[in-house]
This record gives C-alpha cells, sequence and structure tokens, in this order.
C-alpha cells in the first residue's frame, strides 16, 4: 500500500497510508493531512485514489502545489515523488507502483456511471508507457533516386527505401542497433554490393545499401 | 492474413492466445487472466470456442443471409465462450476467478463484423490512415473520459492493466458488437494491450504503412517493437488486409481475399 509521508526542516512529522477514497491537504483541521504553514491554504490539495492510481490535484491554492520542483495543477504519483508545500515537504512512496508490478490483466469493478457529468467523445488513445529503453541515432544520405542528396534522419522505428512492386525495404530501429529487411520485389536489396537475401542484416557505419532504384550511406552516432 | 504471439522478454508464460483462419474471414484474439496460469485455460478455450463457433456457421452467413446473421453468430459465439470459461472457473478451484478479453473480427459480404470485451483491440488502417474501431474496457480510458487525467497523463499511470470488463467472471457476458464496411486495401489489426501499451499509436501506422505489402514481416515488425520497448507483457497481434471485394454473392474467389503469405 501507497505511504505519504510529512516532513519539515529534516524532521518527519507524520506518516500515513493513503487508504481513504481522498485524502483533502490543507491547513483546515478537518483534512486529511494538516499542514499548518502560512503559504498553504486551508483546502490546498487533494490525493484522489482510482484503482492503483493515487491523483494529486491542487484546488486552486495562492502558492500552487509543486511536485519534484515542477508546479502542478494534476499529477499521477510516482513512487519517490516529493510534494512541497509551503516549508513542508510530502514524501509519496509506493514500491509496488515501481515494480510494474501492476501489467499482469487484471479484472475491476466499473466506475460508477456518472450523472451529470457529459460524457466525453471517445478521446484521443492513451499513449503507451513510457519507454525506459534507449535507440541509437543514425541517418541515411541518399546518393541515387528520387531522393538523392538528401539526408533521412533514422529516428523512427522503421524507415522505408526502394520502389513499391519492384524492391522494397526497410531500415528498423533496435536498441541494439540499425537493421535493413527486404520487404517485396523480385531483387534483393544489397549492403556493399552483397545481396542480403530474406533476413534481417545488421547495418554498420559507413555501409553502402541499394535497393529498387534507390540508394544511400548509412552513418551511425557513437553511442 | 498474419497472426503472431509472443510471450515478451519478461514473462515466462503467454496468458494471450489467438486463432485466425483467411478462408472462413474470422480473427480470434484473447489475453487472459487468473492466477496460476488459469489466465492461459481461460483465453484458450474462449478463443477456440468462438472460433469453433464462428467456422460452424460460415456457410450460413456466407450465402447472403445479411449483417444480422453474422452479428448474431458473433454474439452467440461469445456467450457459448462466456459461458465455457465461467462454468470452467467454478468446476476447478484452481480456475476460480479467471477470465478472458476478447476481440473478434469476422468478415462477410464486405464487411465486417467486430465483437470486443476489455481491453482488447481492433485498429483499422485505411489510406495511411490507423483507427480504432473498439472502446478498451479499462479504468485508465474511464478515467480520461471523467476528465480526471489527460490521455497525456495516461502513459504515468499505474492502471493500464485494469479492465472493467471481462468475459467469463459473470453468468452473461456484457460484450460489444459494431460492424464497419470492409474496402479494399484495408487492413484490420487485432490486438492484445502488449502491443498498444509498448507501441505508441503514431508507430504502429508506420510500420502498417511500410509493410502492409508483406503482412507476416509486419506483425513480426510489431511485435519486435513491443519487445523492443520493454516487452513486459505478452504480446499477440492478427493483421488482415483485403484484397479486393467480397460481396455475398460471389461465391468465387472468397477464399483468397486475404493476403497471403509471402
Amino acid at each position: 500500500m501507497a505511504k505519504i509521508v510529512l516532513s519539515t526542516g529534516g524532521t518527519i512529522v507524520q506518516q500515513r497510508f493513503v487508504d481513504t477514497e481522498t485524502i483533502e491537504i490543507g491547513g483546515q483541521a478537518d483534512n486529511g493531512l494538516v499542514i499548518d504553514d502560512p503559504a498553504v491554504d486551508p483546502k490546498h490539495a487533494a490525493i484522489r485514489c482510482v484503482g492503483n492510481d493515487h491523483i494529486l490535484e491542487d484546488l486552486g491554492s495562492r502558492a500552487g502545489t509543486w511536485v519534484n520542483g515542477t508546479r502542478v495543477t494534476r499529477h499521477i504519483l510516482q513512487h519517490g515523488d516529493v510534494v512541497q508545500l509551503g516549508a513542508f515537504y510530502v514524501r509519496y512512496l509506493n514500491p509496488r507502483a515501481a515494480e510494474a508490478d501492476f501489467e499482469r490483466t487484471m479484472l475491476i469493478a466499473e466506475l460508477p456511471r456518472p450523472t451529470d457529468a457529459p460524457r466525453q467523445p471517445a478521446s484521443a488513445n492513451a499513449p503507451p508507457a513510457r519507454s525506459r529503453m534507449r535507440f541509437p541515432s543514425g541517418r541515411a544520405r541518399l546518393t541515387a533516386g528520387a531522393r538523392a542528396g538528401q539526408t533521412v534522419a533514422l529516428d523512427r522505428v522503421i524507415a522505408t527505401f526502394g520502389t513499391p512492386g519492384q524492391g522494397l525495404a526497410v531500415v528498423t530501429r533496435r536498441p541494439h542497433g540499425y537493421f535493413v529487411t527486404h520487404v517485396e520485389g523480385r531483387r534483393r536489396p544489397r549492403v556493399n554490393g552483397a545481396s542480403i537475401g530474406t533476413q534481417p542484416r545488421a547495418l554498420a557505419h559507413g555501409d553502402r545499401v541499394e535497393v529498387g532504384g534507390e540508394a544511400f550511406e548509412f552513418a551511425q552516432d557513437k553511442a | 492474413m498474419a497472426a503472431l504471439t509472443d510471450a515478451g522478454s519478461v514473462r515466462q508464460f503467454n496468458e494471450d492466445a489467438i486463432a485466425a483462419d483467411p478462408d472462413s474471414g474470422i480473427a480470434v484474439l484473447a489475453d487472459g487472466m487468473g492466477g496460476h496460469r488459469a489466465g492461459e485455460v481461460a483465453s484458450r478455450m474462449a478463443a477456440r470456442v468462438v472460433f469453433d463457433h464462428l467456422q460452424s456457421r460460415v456457410i450460413a452467413f456466407r450465402s447472403s443471409a445479411g449483417p444480422h446473421s453474422a452479428l448474431q453468430a458473433l454474439d452467440e459465439s461469445i456467450n457459448r465462450a462466456n459461458k465455457a470459461v465461467f462454468d470452467a472457473s467454478r468446476a476447478q478451484a484452481g480456475h476460480n476467478g479467471m477470465g478472458t478479453t476478447l476481440a473478434v473480427t469476422l468478415f462477410y459480404d464486405n464487411r465486417v463484423a467486430l465483437g470486443h470485451i476489455g481491453d482488447s483491440r481492433v485498429y483499422r488502417l485505411r489510406d495511411g490512415i490507423l483507427t480504432v474501431l473498439t472502446r478498451d474496457d479499462s479504468l485508465l480510458r474511464e478515467e480520461i473520459d471523467r476528465g480526471w487525467i489527460t490521455a497525456g497523463e495516461a502513459g504515468e499511470s499505474h492502471n493500464r492493466s485494469l479492465v472493467t470488463r471481462a468475459l467469463g467472471v459473470e453468468p452473461q457476458a456484457r460484450a460489444h458488437l459494431a460492424e464497419d464496411e470492409a474496402r479494399e486495401g484495408d487492413v484490420y489489426v487485432v490486438c492484445s494491450d502488449g502491443l498498444n501499451d509498448l507501441v505508441n499509436h503514431a508507430d504502429i501506422a508506420l510500420i502498417l504503412c511500410a509493410l502492409h505489402v508483406n503482412l507476416p514481416l509486419a506483425a513480426g515488425h510489431l511485435i519486435q517493437a513491443a519487445k523492443d520497448n520493454g516487452g513486459y507483457d505478452n504480446v499477440s497481434v492478427i493483421l488482415a488486409k483485403v484484397m479486393r471485394p467480397f460481396p455475398a454473392a460471389s461465391r468465387r474467389g472468397w477464399t483468397r481475399w486475404f493476403g497471403r503469405l509471402r
């Protein structure tokens, strides 16, 4: 279970589990977390629990709510976050969330239907969890074909070269380097003059690639 | 049609199950849940029951029976799978509480019937634009809908694997059914959340645009991208490409309107 630790001047003042649906934070005595500080409003901020998430919201305070040095109006708390309120610090501890323990599919009750809230349109899709992988940085300098003279940054997961139907290849960016793979067409791509067949081939800095009327020189930054 | 499933880079076993057949225009994907490998049992059972039932009904809705019967067959198949998983979960103590998500596409008469429950998805790539045709039954989706968090903040959420509906956890299935007009050139993607949790929408679209001429390669690259981004979940994809129109009236040429393995 997640825990919050309130401290000031290096001394722990209070600790509590995040075990209620909402925890209000402020100077008033009826808050779940009472902070007596001139810069903290009577109702300053709140933590709302939704599933595995604890969402910190500023309640329109004068001095603002700061997480790890950045002012926020709303923030999904992450293990180790430090919330600053006046001269006080609230540290959020949730080691289980840090272990990606929640990635297994589990069933949870639907939230009760809101009675008055307008139903929003099917909004943009949730983005994926932030990738912790590092990817190399490379580019292709085209020397033949319609794009000759251009340099194409290989900064996406995949890039296409050649001519559809005749000779088409993709260059994929992976954590351990770049690979060129034949996609379609009678003629296989050639790297430094040799056909690569149907399997992906790792690219090295300076490799020359020809495919379907296009040719490029591959360059990769040192890691 | 191309179908691939992978345990990912972290997990030892695969709770996803897939069943697909281009000749009958059926693609079924299930992502199981439940302890002690019960998720594997649930997803396999659901995929099998849905697939078998639809296949037994293919002749009926191919011979002009119309959308009603295709959606009806889909509904029946989902209810059967729900009952099978629900009964099995009560019959064995180790299977208690097991369930599964489900996403199904059924192609017939220039259309596609879609069924889903949970957070497995169906997408369509048309004219280079990738669209999600299903709406996740997930807590994350509800948080976004209520304005508690924005879609942009969702990447920081710990709720990405909490589904609000699943197959086999209650006596009656509460699945979503829909249909879509399938056009020549469209690519349909059925996937488990291991794909869309690990690969962003733009990258999925980019991979499909680059590789739709070679579906097995596209499926392999989607899974590879998910694993390269951490691969901490099972990941499965089924790709189906409409090679030419397939009206109910013309029996000829039915069998090969999907992408062939090249």
